[in-house]
């Protein structure tokens, strides 16, 4: 049994407007995605802004509500508004912000910020509570002494490790990253990824790992989702979607990721135009009248494409 | 343009039935009735019953609201108790003072706040910025009541330079030039007063305005093509400062209301302001209703006109 | 692409302590108390604010307010003198002893109310921006429409129409129809601050909406509503002031500066007593004059490009 299962989540927001404000459409920011995480795994969401893997990621937490489809955490459905719903999917899934700066709030003390879910959940002493606060600094190699100092007193990357801390101090089975080295220097974005790598081991975590960097993706992930404007256009296991891509929109992704050997350049170059002339030639087979991907079909047991009929 | 303007008369028109609403069962907690001022002891209680009953003021309170709505559409606010005549047509004799008195003070406002907002943004940091920036301070934190009275007292009492009271001499005939003199006379003080107290919301606004402007890109642009000084300032500075506080004058008719009220109370001038007091006092409720409503009305229109021109003047502000 | 990772160092297994200079911008009140010091006008001010407040809150305890606001009808209209240091009024009462206390009944009354009109606006502007949507286009109607009322009127009006009318009910009458200001301020604010991943990062941690709008946002609007409830609490002095000026504000029984004015409304006195009613004229405006001073430095402060230093 999967640890999640996500069936045919939709999540549509309305479009308001005239002298009454009334709903005039709504913005499909997903619509109709499937996908299932094993546990110990991690499950890369990949796509362009604005293609709906931070809204599928916010959804499956419940920070925003859920049109229609299925959330099972073990096999249970977590209602609607998962927030609200069992107090034990809250403490399972937690969740790492894009944004180093503003998700750790300026006015609180690090103890306060890595305490908040454990005044939430556990009842523990004062005395209790610091040592709980120390240990997870510790686990996320920041100093105890700094439990007292300010966000604003730490670097970017060491900001990260904060709200690491406070996303495992609940000891959660699922962590929902959303992009969370986007907003690091690069050279600070090798050490978090790593260090994310350590404590999955160490904590025995599942990730969902939500970005727009196919490198980091295939660097961090087991299986790979990839989402344009709501759908899914391929899904499989890293190997499937790196060795044998099938939709050209997937192509296209692989061939701008940037390589490092200058023995490749020529080869990769011929290689990216010979895909840049699929695409503009096959654009319309590969994609619907509204410009939307087709349903997924089977490719192998582990992979999916969305392809037009005629190639299924 | 016209989504911005339909939808604020929408929200407007409750607006407007909820003020009558609330002024309507405001006047009927204050105690007493219109009948209570005729309360004399040789009058039968009975025969007082027998009035309140012809008047409807037995009647519930929907039924009594219903039909003062209704009249007063049509101009109807009923009778002054004090005064023994229609309070549309003793609002009417009160207005035109108030309306004097609220024109020329917020020309003056004008006046005073365009010249001194362009002198202080343009050199800001000098002496005169300085000296506009320290008035604005005390016009800022002054209560107008204070600020009237301390003018009054000086140029009205001790320089005896302007009368003390009324809105025209007595005894002047009614349409000659002596009449529209003594009327000038009378509310130069009230409005002047005013003004300068109202003025400096103004005055900051601009110079702040001008102090941002003048280190926008499109004006160094414009200083870098080689534009003089005086045509950035009234080409490119002051079109886009100027206009917005020209829009704001329908907002100030709300700060106008409360003005009018202290000023026409101190300089014993026969407007609007001074008959809600003397009204309130005397029970009058027909008046007071008459006046809330209209002063409400009033606002409510002024925040609309604003709202319009400046939609038209800065389209970041249309409400989508 | 393995590589690229591979080859950056591991992180470093003894815990990282951030370096000492890392940019330490200091506490929201510290800025505050810093901006008020920089600004010798803000800062005389304040102490000013400080001295009155206290010699009237002192010296009101042990002056005997029963003796002050009766009648005597041998001592009417006297100029000041070493008996009285500010002369008497129409009455016969002591001017100096009616400043005393009229300043402290205007400065409670004035706190009072921006406290409870600050406690409103907060509660509903926080609210409404929070949740937004629905609850916030509901709160925000309201809040237009008393915003167009004509506030001074509609008090006037409350103020007759209560019975048993007193001070509480003055307060409250005050409060009901000045705290729109105030909670429109917070309403945008915390509009923006909801925005911030703080806030969907308290939710995920299982904090409730109550605990998130009151333990999390509401720190950060803190300078913002120490600086309005600063601007605030002049303009209610100023306008309970003019209330009692025009008569419809505290009862004579229990005078404010307001009062002592408003027996400038006799011309007599107007012109030739001066004593009964400029001093008061002056202390309000020199009350308001520091409180806004005090007020706008901090504004400065919350507000990094205009700040002194």
């Amino acid at each position: 049994m999967p640890l999640l299962e996500v069936q045919d989540l939709k999540v549509h927001f309305p479009v308001r407007g005239g002298i009454f404000n009334r709903k005039l459409r709504s913005i499909k920011a997903v619509d109709g995605i499937r996908l299932a995480i094993e546990q110990g795994r991690t499950y890369g969401l990949v796509g362009e802004s604005g293609s709906g893997k931070t809204t599928t990621g916010r959804a499956i937490i419940g920070l925003h509500p859920i049109t229609s489809g299925t959330v099972l955490f073990e096999g249970q459905p977590i209602f609607g508004d998962g927030l609200r719903g069992h107090a034990g999917f809250r403490k399972d899934i937690q969740m790492i912000f894009q944004d180093p700066y503003s998700s750790l709030n300026p006015k609180k003390r690090v103890l306060d910020i890595v305490a908040e879910p454990l005044r939430n959940f556990e009842k523990l002493s004062a005395r209790e509570e610091k040592r709980r606060v120390e240990q997870l600094l510790e686990q996320v190699g920041l100093s105890p002494e700094t439990i007292h100092k300010y966000p604003h007193q730490f670097s970017g990357g060491q900001r990260q490790r904060i709200g690491i801390a406070r996303a495992i101090a609940l000891k959660p089975k699922l962590i929902i990253a959303d992009e969370p080295v986007s907003a690091l220097d690069v050279s600070v974005q090798a050490q978090v990824l790593n260090f994310l790598q350590e404590i999955q081991e160490r904590l025995q975590l599942t990730y969902l790992f939500i970005s727009h960097d196919l490198g980091i993706i295939r660097h961090m992930c087991d299986h790979i989702g990839i989402m344009y404007k709501g759908r899914y256009v391929e899904q499989g296991t890293t190997a499937d979607i790196f060795e044998n891509p099938q939709h050209i929109y997937t192509k296209r992704l692989i061939t701008a990721i940037p390589d490092m050997d200058p023995s490749k350049r020529e080869r990769l170059r011929q290689f990216r135009l010979a895909v840049k002339t699929e695409y503009e030639q096959a654009y319309d087979r590969y994609f619907d009248a509204d410009g939307l991907a087709y349903p997924l079909r089977p490719v192998s047991a582990t992979h999916l494409a969305a392809l037009p009929e005629e190639r299924g | 343009m016209w989504k911005t303007t339909a939808r604020r008369m929408t929200i407007m028109v409750p607006q407007i039935v909820l003020l009558s609403i609330l002024v309507f069962l405001l006047a009927k907690a204050m105690p007493g009735d219109a009948l209570t001022g005729l309360l004399d002891p040789s009058i039968d209680p009975a025969a007082l019953d027998e009035q309140r009953e012809r008047l409807g003021l037995n009647n519930p309170w929907y039924v009594q609201y219903w039909d003062w709505a209704v009249k007063a559409l049509h101009g109807d606010f009923g009778q002054s108790f004090r005064f023994k005549m229609p309070v549309s047509d003793l609002i009417g004799q009160r207005m035109t003072n108030t309306v004097w008195l609220s024109l020329l003070t917020l020309a003056l406002t004008y006046l005073i706040a365009i010249p001194l907002g362009i002198i202080s943004g343009r050199y800001h940091d000098t002496w005169a910025d300085r000296a506009i920036t320290g008035y604005t301070y005390l016009g800022f934190a002054a209560p107008l009541f204070i600020f009237a009275l301390i003018l009054l007292w000086v140029f009205g009492f001790h320089l005896g330079w302007f009368p003390t009271e009324g809105s025209v001499a007595p005894g002047t005939a009614s349409g000659s030039l002596a009449y529209v003199m003594s009327k000038i006379y009378h509310i130069l003080l009230p409005a002047l007063s005013m003004a300068l107290i109202t003025t400096v919301t103004t005055v900051q606004y601009l110079r702040s305005e001008i102090i941002d402007t003048k280190q926008k890109d499109f004006i160094i642009t414009a200083r870098a093509k080689g534009a003089s000084e005086s045509r950035v300032y009234n080409r490119h500075i002051l079109r886009n400062s100027l206009l917005p506080i020209a829009a704001f004058f329908g907002y100030e008719i709300t700060g106008l209301i409360g003005g009018t009220v202290f000023i026409e109370s101190i300089f014993s001038y026969p407007g609007m302001g001074q008959l809600f007091l003397s009204s309130i006092s005397l029970r009058d409720f027909s008046v007071v209703t008459a006046l809330v409503l209209l002063y409400g009305a009033a606002s409510i229109l002024g925040a609309l006109l604003s709202d319009t021109i400046l939609s038209f003047v800065d389209p970041r502000i249309r409400i989508k | 692409m393995e590589q690229a990772y591979a080859n950056n160092p591991a992180p470093p297994a003894a815990p990282v302590t951030p370096p000492q200079d890392a940019e330490k911008s200091p506490s929201g009140w510290k800025i505050l108390w810093r901006e008020i010091v920089r600004d010798k006008l803000a800062l005389a001010s304040l102490i000013f604010l400080g001295a009155v407040i206290l010699s009237v809150y002192g010296v009101s305890l042990v002056l005997d307010q029963e003796q002050i606001v009766t009648v005597d009808l041998f001592a009417l209209n006297k100029p000041p003198s070493a008996k009285f240091w500010l002369g008497t009024d129409y009455g016969g009462r002591d001017v100096f002893g009616q400043l005393i206390i009229g300043t402290r009944n205007s400065l409670s009354i004035g706190i009072l109310v921006t406290l409870l009109t600050g406690l409103i606006g907060i509660l509903i502007g926080l609210v409404s921006g929070y949740f937004g949507g629905l609850i916030d286009n509901v709160f925000m109607r309201f809040v237009d429409f008393f915003m167009i009322l004509p506030t001074l009127m509609v008090v006037i009006a409350f103020v007759t129409a209560v019975p048993n009318y007193g001070i509480v009910s003055f307060s409250l009458i005050m409060t009901a129809f000045l705290w729109m200001g105030i909670a429109r301020l917070i309403r945008s604010k915390a509009l923006q601050e909801r925005e911030l991943e703080y806030v969907q990062a308290s939710r995920t941690v299982g904090s409730s909406h109550l605990k998130i709008m009151f333990a999390q946002v509401l720190p950060n609007l803190s300078s913002i509503i120490i600086v309005t409830m600063t601007l605030n609490l002049a303009a209610n002095i100023g306008l309970e002031s003019g209330l009692s000026f025009l008569g419809f504000g505290f009862p004579e029984s229990t005078p404010s500066l307001g009062t002592l004015v408003s027996y400038a409304t006799n011309p007599q006195t107007l012109e030739f007593r001066w004593w009964i009613w400029l001093p008061a004229s002056i202390l309000i405006l020199i009350l308001m004059l520091c409180i806004n001073n005090v007020g706008q430095a901090l504004k400065r402060a919350t507000d990094a490009r205009q700040r002194k230093g």
